[in-house]
Order: structure tokens, then C-alpha cells, then sequence
């Protein structure tokens, strides 16, 4: 008899999932889908408001990334006030740039320390009440203690810059609101009230180094676990190709290095992509028109952004960069579990840069707004955490929202999440009737080495766990597994 | 005693922000010792600032009918398995604040009984009287203890 295995929910994931595996009359898979259950509609709901109110609203999609919505509508608005990235003031482009540093440096921290290490440091078929960041704290304190004030350091970038830490207000229309005090940055450069700047720099190595030795002792299991071919997608700096996170050009890979996307400018990205629907989750599925909704999807996130940049700006992440390189011989890594260490790599890379902006007088600037010739259409991308989030508004002439899409980050990995849930189904799941929760968590494992943030993706609300359900044959559900 | 109080809720759900109304209305009386944080949730940097304290007290709605309208109770580190690491409960913040720095804040809840949950800016009357309640009990309990 074939039967249906159902995880809900997922837990140490932002947001509410669902996966289901169904099997065979001999247990064998026959199908694996990670569903997304939750719908939201903020496309819909901005639609009359007026364009300057869309950075403010857009970030209550998440209290994780908050900013990165807020920055991405905001870069979109800038166009409203015809005001190109490039054409915002020098101090302005550096305040919002600590802003999303500081932001993505938090927001790996938290995926990393919190959600992620526990099954690294524990193994994936750990004990589930030792499997948690409160197990982590017990046994190894000093990393723990990293990890909260490394996340903690990324919040107070954001309180600085942005009024709070959750939520907050930075950009204007053509630029930000307000210019850092000389007494502001010195907070996080002197070493008296939290740790320094200097001291992220450092223990951002340390964690490297862990991962790296880490890598070294569990090199089968990080090599082959979910390891399957995609296509990688990030923005790129214009001029020479580096990673980029705030503005630059859009490029993607084939699975071999192939590129499939020229650094194709952001007012450009509706000619490349088409978005299909499944009814069986909310969550839309983007793909390259021209490769077609078979081959197109790609990868997004930390793993995909280290993979198509040709080098990095800081010093330590560029090392860090060629070492991770080398350990693909130098070919595009398409090794799911190996996206934490690139996750590292950028957090290295955003504390360097956060230490060149805080020591740029720049920012104590009040050159602060630019104006343009109004328009009617908007784009703003940027590479969020969790990878590239693509805002597009149009205006009518009374200054209201008329049309918004939002690509966020864990719908393009749509398609990788649901490819890495059918590599655990087929390699781990297969041939049982009855899962174990060591089994259910190695499902997980796949899922959060994306980071997904499914309430941004499908713009959800309330509580957010993930379920697993085991189907039969005919369509009845065997077994299944709830956490709360 | 260096206090904190944490005032836990969403004002955009009606009585769920009671926490942040005890706040803003306690906030005038507050001796110079005693900080406040507002949270829509505890997390887990939370038990690096409750180490700084001497004393934490946790003020968030509650759907218990309590009679007073309130609960004031004193609060232990103990941990507890969640789906999320993003909602921490008071037991849990001070149970990795011990575990972490090998210390912990003497601790209490206040829990202050709400009866409408749903989308809406205000309070019920209900609420309205239970705070009203919790912050006399606050005022002169707390307050005038350290004054």
C-alpha cells in the first residue's frame, strides 16, 4: 500500500511549511513537495496608498529583515522622485549601506547561531531537547555568548541608523532623514559599551575557522547531503563584477559556471523572468523566460552570491573567498550544506565594510537628498540575507500605488528548497514507513541551509511551525509530525 | 536595585498591548534605577541585557482570568522547547542569562488579564480596569518599596 509522509510544522525556519512525501506500496518514494501554506497579499493591499508610504509599510512583511524590505522599496521610490542609486548623495548611499550591513550581519548571526548550529554542532539525529540554541548556550557558553553579542552588535547598527532596531524609519524619498553624530559611531568603535568593531572583525575569522575545521571532519556528510545541480543568481557590482549587496547588476550561472544572465540592470529584470503557480503552495516558482520553467530556477543566498562574483572589496572575506574556491577547484558549488559557510564568509565581509563606513566621516554628513523629474514606475534590488528581493511599484498622477510585485528571496529558492527536500525523501526517507524524528529534522536540515523566511515569501501572519505528513497509496495520511 | 522592566505585546491587537501601555503609564513614577524596553517578544540577546540587571520584571497581557485582573508572581530561570527561537518565554531568557554568564536577575511576571486579542488600536474596558489595578499594585508595592 503507498502511503503519504507529512511534516508540519517545519520549526527553525521564519515561517509556516509543510512537507509531504508520498511512497509507494513497496515504501519507496514516488513524490516530495515542501508546501507554503500561508497567504498575506500586501501586493494587493498597498495598492491606493501613496508611494512614499510603501518603505515604511513593505517592512512589516518581516521582523527579521525588516530593513532590507524597507531599503528595497526605498530604492524603487527613489525612481518615483526620479532619483537613480547612483544619483543619491555620497553620504546618503554610505548611511544606507551601514544600515543593510548591519542588518544582513544580524540576521546571519541569528540563522547561524541560533537556528542552524544546533544540528552541526549536535548532528542532525541528535536529542531534539539538546537540538535547540538553548543547548547550545549549555555546552558551548562562549559561542553562544559570540553569537548573541554578533547579532546584538548588527541591531545597534540598525537602532543607530534606523531609530529601533525592529522596524524602524531611515530612508526618505532621494535619500535618508537624518546623518549619524560623531558620538553615535564611536559607541561601536571604542570597545567601552559593547564589544568593538574590531572585535566582530575578529571573532567573524574565529567562526570562519570553526567552520572551516568543521568541514574538514565532516566532509562526507557536508559534501553530498541535498547536493543537486541549480542555477545561482545574485547581483554583482557593475564595474567589476565583485560581490554586491546594496546596488549593482543582476548575473546567473548554469550549474557548470555557464552564464545564463549578462549583468542585466535592475530596470531590466521583468524581460528575464516569469513567476508560474502550483496549486498546492502559495509560494510562486521564478525562472529565466528564455531557459524555460525546467531549467531556469536558481539559487539564491550567500551560496549563489559567492559563487558568481568574480572577487570581494574587503581583504580577509577575498581570502576567505579563494579558500572556499579552492575547495571546488575553483568550479560553482552546488553543495547545499556548504551555503553556511559562504553565510561566514559574508559575515566577515559585512563587518569589514561596516568598519570602512563608520570610519568615514561621510556619514556625519548632511548632504543627505537628492531631487529628480517625477515618474511612474519604480524597481529597487537588492540582495537581502537570504538572497535577492526584487520591489516594482507603478504611481498614478495623485501620487498612488497602482501595481506592486515583490520577488522575495525565498521564492526564488522555491524551486532549490523544494529540490533539496526530494534529495532527503530519496535518500533518506526512501524504503520506510515510519519516520523517526531524526529523520523528519534531516528534512529540516535541508530546508534551513535556505534560511527561508516564508512569511516574507508568501506574506504571512501569526504563528509559523511546519508539518511533515506520510501519504498511502490512496491518498491517506500514515503518519505525521507536528511541532508547536 | 537596578531594574528593568520589559512591557511585552503588539498595541495593534487590542488588549495584547497592555504590556506597553503598563509602560508608558508607570513610566512618570519610575525611579531613576529602574530602565524599560518595550518588546513585541522576548529573544535571546534579551538574556545578555537581563544580566545587567539586578532585578527584571516581565509585564505582558495574559488570557487568564485572574481575579485581581493581575498576577505578580516571581519568575524562574527554567528552559523550554519552541519552534521558534524568536519567541522566548521569561523562564527561558533567565535560564540562558544563567547558563551564559553563570548569573540571573531576581525575576517576576506581571500578567495583566486581556480578554480582546484581535486586529484593534485600544483597549477593552475590561483591560482598561485590570491595568488600572496592576499599576496601583505596582505603585504601591514596587514603588514606594524603593522609594
Amino acid at each position: 500500500m503507498s502511503q503519504k509522509i507529512v511534516i508540519d510544522p517545519v520549526t527553525r525556519v521564519e515561517g509556516h511549511g509543510k512537507v509531504t512525501v508520498h511512497l509507494d506500496e513497496n515504501n519507496k518514494v514516488t513524490d516530495a513537495k515542501f508546501h507554503i501554506v500561508e497567504f498575506r497579499g500586501f501586493e494587493r493591499f498597498i495598492q491606493g496608498h501613496p508611494y512614499w508610504e510603501a518603505p515604511v509599510m513593505v517592512q512589516r512583511l518581516c521582523g527579521i529583515c525588516p530593513v532590507s524590505h524597507h531599503l528595497a522599496a526605498a530604492k524603487a521610490i527613489d525612481q518615483i522622485v526620479g532619483v537613480d542609486p547612483e544619483d543619491l548623495s555620497l553620504p546618503a548611499q554610505k548611511i544606507r549601506k551601514l544600515l543593510h550591513f548591519g542588518q544582513v550581519f544580524q540576521s546571519h548571526a541569528l540563522h547561524f547561531f541560533y537556528l542552524a548550529s544546533p544540528d552541526l554542532l549536535f548532528g542532525a539525529e541528535s536529542d531534539p531537547l539538546k537540538r535547540n540554541v538553548v543547548g547550545v548556550a549549555m555546552e558551548y557558553p562562549e559561542l553562544a555568548k559570540k553569537g548573541i553579542l554578533m547579532r546584538k552588535f548588527g541591531q545597534e547598527i540598525i537602532k543607530m541608523v534606523a531609530g529601533k532596531r525592529i522596524h524602524g524609519i531611515s530612508t526618505t524619498p532621494g535619500g535618508v532623514h537624518r546623518r549619524i553624530s560623531a558620538k553615535e559611531r564611536s559607541y561601536f568603535l571604542d570597545d567601552k559599551d559593547i564589544p568593538s568593531i574590531d572585535t566582530m572583525i575578529k571573532w567573524s575569522v574565529e567562526i570562519i575557522d570553526f567552520i572551516k575545521t568543521y568541514h574538514i571532519t565532516n566532509k562526507i556528510f557536508l559534501n553530498s547531503f541535498a547536493k543537486y545541480p541549480s542555477g545561482h543568481l545574485g547581483l554583482v557590482n557593475k564595474k567589476n563584477g565583485f560581490l554586491e549587496l546594496y546596488d549593482g547588476v543582476l548575473r546567473a550561472t548554469d550549474a557548470k559556471g555557464n552564464i545564463t544572465l549578462d549583468d542585466v540592470p535592475n530596470d531590466d529584470y521583468n524581460k528575464y523572468f516569469y513567476e508560474s503557480v502550483e496549486k498546492w503552495t502559495y509560494l510562486k516558482f521564478p525562472y529565466l523566460k528564455h531557459l524555460g520553467k525546467e531549467k531556469g530556477w536558481n539559487r539564491v543566498g550567500p551560496l549563489a552570491r559567492i559563487n558568481i562574483c568574480n572577487g570581494i572589496e574587503t581583504p580577509l572575506a577575498e581570502q576567505e573567498r579563494l579558500d572556499f574556491k579552492a575547495f571546488s577547484n575553483g568550479e560553482i558549488n552546488n553543495m547545499t550544506m556548504h551555503t553556511h559557510w559562504a553565510r561566514l564568509i559574508e559575515v566577515l565581509y559585512c563587518a569589514e565594510m561596516m568598519k570602512n563606513l563608520l570610519e568615514d566621516d561621510d556619514i556625519l554628513s548632511n548632504d543627505l537628498i537628492r531631487k529628480g523629474e517625477r515618474r511612474k514606475e519604480g524597481i529597487g534590488i537588492i540582495e537581502a540575507p537570504r538572497g535577492t528581493l526584487i520591489h516594482h511599484y507603478e504611481v498614478d498622477n495623485k501620487d498612488r500605488i497602482t501595481r506592486c510585485n515583490l520577488i522575495v528571496s525565498t521564492t526564488h529558492n522555491n524551486e532549490p528548497m523544494n529540490q533539496a527536500v526530494r534529495w532527503v525523501a530519496n535518500n533518506v526517507l526512501d524504503g520506510n514507513a515510519k519516520i523517526t524524528e531524526g529523520m523528519m529534522n534531516q528534512v529540516e536540515v535541508a530546508i534551513r541551509a535556505y534560511d527561508p523566511c516564508l512569511s516574507c515569501a508568501t506574506h504571512a501572519m501569526g504563528q509559523m511551525p511546519l508539518e511533515l505528513q506520510l501519504f498511502d497509496h490512496y491518498g491517506n495520511i500514515i503518519d505525521k509530525k507536528i511541532k508547536n | 536595585m537596578k531594574t528593568l522592566l520589559f512591557g511585552i505585546g503588539n498595541s495593534g491587537r487590542s488588549d495584547d498591548g497592555l504590556g506597553w501601555e503598563f509602560l508608558d503609564k508607570i513610566k512618570p513614577n519610575l525611579p531613576i534605577d529602574f530602565d524599560m524596553e518595550y518588546r513585541y517578544q522576548l529573544q535571546i540577546e534579551d538574556a545578555e541585557l537581563a544580566k545587567q540587571y539586578q532585578r527584571v520584571i516581565f509585564i505582558d497581557a495574559h488570557k487568564n482570568n485572574f481575579k485581581k485582573g493581575y498576577l505578580f508572581e516571581e519568575c524562574h530561570p527554567k528552559a523550554t522547547d519552541s519552534f521558534t527561537s524568536h519567541e522566548l518565554d521569561p523562564q527561558t531568557v533567565l535560564y540562558l542569562t544563567d547558563t551564559i554568564y553563570n548569573k540571573y536577575p531576581k525575576a517576576y511576571t506581571l500578567g495583566i488579564t486581556g480578554e480582546n486579542f484581535s486586529l484593534a488600536m485600544g483597549l477593552s474596558k475590561q483591560a482598561e480596569l485590570n491595568l488600572s489595578n496592576a499599576l496601583d499594585f505596582f505603585n504601591e508595592k514596587m514603588l514606594n518599596l524603593v522609594k
